[in-house]
């Protein structure tokens, strides 16, 4: 049975449904990303789940009790979880040791427990020197780190973030992403994590939830996401890719853009049109006709940058459609010259939806 | 803090909430509406009535044809655009003098400005009549002296148009200052290093990129001064009624002196009102223009110039500009207080104890109008802090849908100028229905509508500041509504909420323009008092409350400054 439990879960501004119906079962310990593009209804529904928002239809369950349903919710503060703010919400009129402490304070622990377990995920957090300055005098990154350590001394049942390192630069962001996971693997609270940005959401998430206009798109993990995704908004969100639109032409095969493509998974639209997916990196480009008889198609390159490790090409077809392709550095060919592009069905996924 | 209440719904532990800010919402625009629509409306119904009740138009027929108060208006305009022109001459130079130039004692010149600032400006015409009336003026008795002059010969007349220019300018200029600095302070040096590095001098520099960005923030200076003076009374009432003319708003007061003609009053301050919206549009205008705002991210620190030789020189006019304004009053003040003859030398002997003794000890109007002042300063201010923060908090936490109405209403009065509120409450609240006049709760309504938008701003720019998941976090890691209130919100609003009380007590102990309208003997102010003690010509019971005055508004500023070293903020 799942620890935290969305059921049809549904929460209107106005005429606005922000949150549409969503059904979600969490496990025990898991950490659960979900992943949209913004405006998607994450913070929306991450505050359902705290108790910050009252849902329009629907339940939040937490052991199978319910903690909201329509109309009524249990205030936040009863509900024993933690949350990460996207401003990191640090309280400016205290000190680091304070604002870790106040969640232990409210809790009535004694002094000496305190100072204790503050001190301990202090020094996990690695804030340990930093006890006595103020929020305003530490830079971002330590902000961030102050914040998750004060959302975890509360030992909170579940642990809620919200874009947690939309305001840190580049390899801040890396460095605290690997913290997360890596106090996820030591603590295990049942997480749920939002963010917009897919990497982050591969690195440290079990089970990936994306949503779009407020709705669940797919659930799975990182692998199934990228591998298997159900729909072009997947197949476009998580890691980029070239879509084809066109009319099922019977037997795995599709015909769009004046290509037969034989696909080699997902499945096919019920009333005849299937878009089909293909990573840019899974189409291969040569100067000589391969010797396939579909999957085949003839292009002319349109631009070719080099990029070190890769060259990033994109090709147009005879149609006028364009193909981003991503090939070895020692395929060379010039922008302007005529090249055959081969998709290997393996790699060319039916999406209905 | 929130305003929803939460009962306890039929699942254990699930709460249905019950929205609580609806009604609070409710009392608090039909209260705003009393303090802010009531008069204005009582103004519009009584100019459109004769003394029998009747509609019509006669009040305006009046206004539009009888010469005095056609003058009055008139000669208002003048002297507020002179007032503008003067204050702006002066303080644009200084500002940029303060702010961008390696001029000497430049914290020494801001601190005096903020003494101008916090000067009433008709305690500062009280004590340029010290300095500056014909006869008894000290100027003018060190001039005869000089000079072995006949009695009735003078060097400055304050008791003029153009005296009554210069010491409104004296009291206003700050306010183009304080613009003109800051904007100045905004304009990045890298700015005026592109323009440098095209070959400028820094003079084309200075005009050619430095004035033009400052230019809106000045401009919209000058219509507040040109503002604060076509809607003073004090400063007019002290200097231009001895010289024989009116300006609108002595001429509005005039109208309530018997026979009291209430309906004309009521018309001759709607134009007023009117011309107040007008110059507050158009400084909105002027701070709003999105071309020039500073395009670009992060940049350095405003340039200080070398000022050279010219450094005493500009040194020397800054502090000529401040001695006007400050140092000369001050000394004048001080002189008075512990003197009785203000014509004679200062001399050891003839320093005397005795305005002390009388307006604290002797004189009871004076001690009742004390306690008053202190009553309705502490109340008021108390009163609105409260206000604002509530109105504040609905607004900016968009409690819900219409409550952005609310904080219009808070802001809406200060194009109410002072004596077109105190005409408007005197005819809404002097009838027996609802007989506040001659009380000090009348008082106490006019203070709470003038001192509200101040307050507002200051509350509700901290408070949008404030991120609402800083509340959140506390309440998420297990803190009620009310633990978070106390434990959160406060601590990070007290220290705006501190400095919004001590100007809005500061604002009230000094005002006159709607006091004077609405105070009997029985209720009246320390501000009052000494525009009574002047029209009695009793110099050293004068002082002595202005110098009281300062010394309680002075301590009352140091106090709103410090706090953030306390707060920790
Ligand atoms: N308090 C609110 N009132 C009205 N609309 C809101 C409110 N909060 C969010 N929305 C709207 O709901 C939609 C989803 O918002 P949000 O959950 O913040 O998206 P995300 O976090 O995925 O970017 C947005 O269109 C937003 O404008
Ligand atoms: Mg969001």
């Amino acid at each position: 049975m799942a620890f935290l439990e969305l059921a049809n879960l549904t929460k209107r501004y106005g005429a606005a449904v922000v949150v549409n119906g969503v059904n979600l079962a969490i496990d025990q310990g898991k950490l659960v990303c979900l992943l949209g593009p913004s405006g998607c209804g994450k913070t929306t529904t991450l505050r359902l789940i705290a108790g910050f928002a009252v849902p329009d239809g629907g339940e939040i369950r937490v052991g199978s009790r319910v903690i909201s349903k329509a109309g009524a919710a249990k205030p936040p503060e009863r509900r024993n979880m933690s949350m990460i703010f996207q401003s990191y919400a640090l309280w400016p009129h205290m000190t680091v040791f304070e604002n870790v402490a106040y969640g232990l304070r409210l809790r009535r622990l004694a002094e000496a427990d305190i100072t204790k377990q503050v001190g301990a995920i202090l020094d996990v957090t690695k804030l340990g020197a930093l006890a006595q300055r103020y929020p305003g005098e530490l830079s971002g990154g330590q902000q961030q780190r102050v914040s998750l350590a004060r959302a975890l001394v509360v030992k909170p049942q579940i642990l809620l973030l919200d874009e947690p390192l939309s305001n840190l630069d580049a390899n801040l962001r890396e460095e605290i992403r690997f913290e997360i996971r890596s106090l996820h693997d030591q603590y295990r609270y049942t997480t749920v994590y939002v963010t917009h940005d897919q990497t982050e959401a591969m690195t440290t998430a079990d089970v990936i939830v994306v949503m779009n206009q407020g709705a669940i798109d797919q659930i799975g993990s990182p692998e199934d996401i990228y591998k298997r995704p159900l729909s072009e908004f997947v197949a476009r969100f998580i890691g980029g890719t070239n879509i084809f639109r066109g009319a099922n032409a019977g037997n795995d095969h599709v015909s769009a853009d004046g290509v037969v493509l034989q696909c080699g998974s997902g499945e096919f639209g019920p009333s005849g049109e299937t878009a089909v997916s293909i990573r840019h990196h899974d189409v291969k480009l040569s100067e000589t006709q391969p010797d396939f008889t579909s999957n085949v198609a003839s292009a002319m390159v349109e631009r070719q940058i080099y990029l070190g490790s890769h060259r990033d090409y994109l090709v147009r077809l005879q149609t006028g459609a364009t193909v981003r392709v991503v090939s070895d550095v020692a395929v060379d060919i010039p922008a302007g010259r005529q090249v055959w592009l081969y998709f290997p069905p393996e790699h060319c996924r039916a999406l209905a939806r | 803090m929130s305003l929803n209440a939460e009962t306890a719904a039929e699942t254990a532990g699930l709460r249905r909430s019950i929205d609580l800010s609806r009604p609070i919402f409710g009392l608090l625009a039909l209260a705003l509406c009393v303090l802010v629509i009531l008069p204005i409306f009582w103004l519009a119904v009584y100019s459109l009535q004769n003394d029998a009740g009747e509609w019509t138009f006669e009040n305006f027929v009046i206004l539009a044809t009888d010469p005095t108060i056609l003058r009055a208006f008139g000669l208002a305009l003048l002297m507020a655009l002179g007032v503008g022109i003067l204050a702006t001459a002066i303080a644009a130079p200084m500002a940029w003098l303060a702010a961008r130039t390696d001029l000497p004692c430049r914290s020494g010149v801001r601190i005096l400005v903020t003494a101008s600032f916090v000067t009433p400006p008709f305690l500062g015409a009280i004590a340029w009549e010290i300095l500056a009336a014909p006869n008894s003026g000290i100027i003018n008795g060190i001039y005869r002296w000089l000079f072995g002059l006949e009695a009735d010969a003078y060097f400055v007349n304050i008791y003029s148009f153009p005296g009554l220019i210069f010491a409104i300018a004296c009291y206003t200029f700050p306010y183009v200052f304080t613009l003109v600095a800051n904007a100045l302070e905004r304009v990045p040096s890298d700015l005026e290093d592109a323009s440098a590095i095209l070959g400028a001098s820094q003079l084309t520099t200075l005009r050619k990129i430095v004035l033009p960005m400052v230019m809106p923030a000045m401009l919209a200076g000058s219509l507040i001064a040109v503002l604060q003076a076509l809607t003073m009374f004090g400063t007019p009432a002290i200097l231009a009624l001895p010289a024989g003319f009116h300006v609108i708003t002595t001429k509005i007061w005039s109208l309530f002196q018997f026979p009291p003609q209430p309906g004309l009053a009521a018309a001759a301050a709607l134009p007023l009102l009117l011309i107040t919206v007008i110059l507050l549009r158009g400084q909105k205008w002027f701070l709003g223009r999105k071309g020039y705002t500073v395009i670009g991210g992060k940049s350095g620190s405003a340039r200080i110039t070398n000022l050279g030789v010219w450094k005493w020189p500009a040194f020397a006019f800054v502090a000529f500009i401040l001695s006007l304004a400050v140092v000369f009053p001050y000394a004048a003040l001080l002189k008075a207080a512990v003197t009785t003859n203000i014509g004679e030398p200062l001399s050891f002997a003839s320093l005397t104890w005795q305005n002390f003794n009388f307006v604290f000890f002797e004189f009871d109007a004076t001690r009742l109008a004390i306690w008053n002042t202190l009553v309705l300063g502490i109340s008021t201010a108390c009163i609105v802090t409260i206000l604002v923060v509530v109105i504040s908090y609905l607004v900016v936490r968009k409690s819900f849908p219409g409550s952005s109405i609310l904080g219009f209403l808070a802001t809406a009065p200060v194009a109410i100028p002072g004596i077109v509120l105190g005409v408007g409450l005197f005819l809404s609240y002097a009838n027996p229905v609802l007989m506040l006049y001659g009380t000090l709760w009348i008082l106490l309504i006019a203070f709470i509508t003038i001192e509200m938008p101040a307050g507002y701003q200051q509350i509700s720019s901290s408070l949008s500041g404030m991120h609402p998941e800083v509340e959140e976090a506390s309440r998420i890691l297990g803190a009620s509504r009310l633990t978070t209130l106390r434990r959160i919100t406060a601590p990070l609003l007290k220290t705006s909420v501190i400095a919004a009380w001590c100007f809005v007590f500061i604002g009230t102990i000094r005002e006159l323009s709607a006091t004077i309208l609405l105070t009997i003997a029985n209720t009246k102010l320390v501000s009052v008092i000494i525009y009574d003690l002047n029209e009695s010509g009793n110099l050293g019971a004068i002082a002595v409350l202005g110098l009281t005055l300062l010394v309680v508004s002075f301590a009352v500023v140091i106090i709103a400054h410090r706090v953030p070293l306390i707060a920790r903020g």
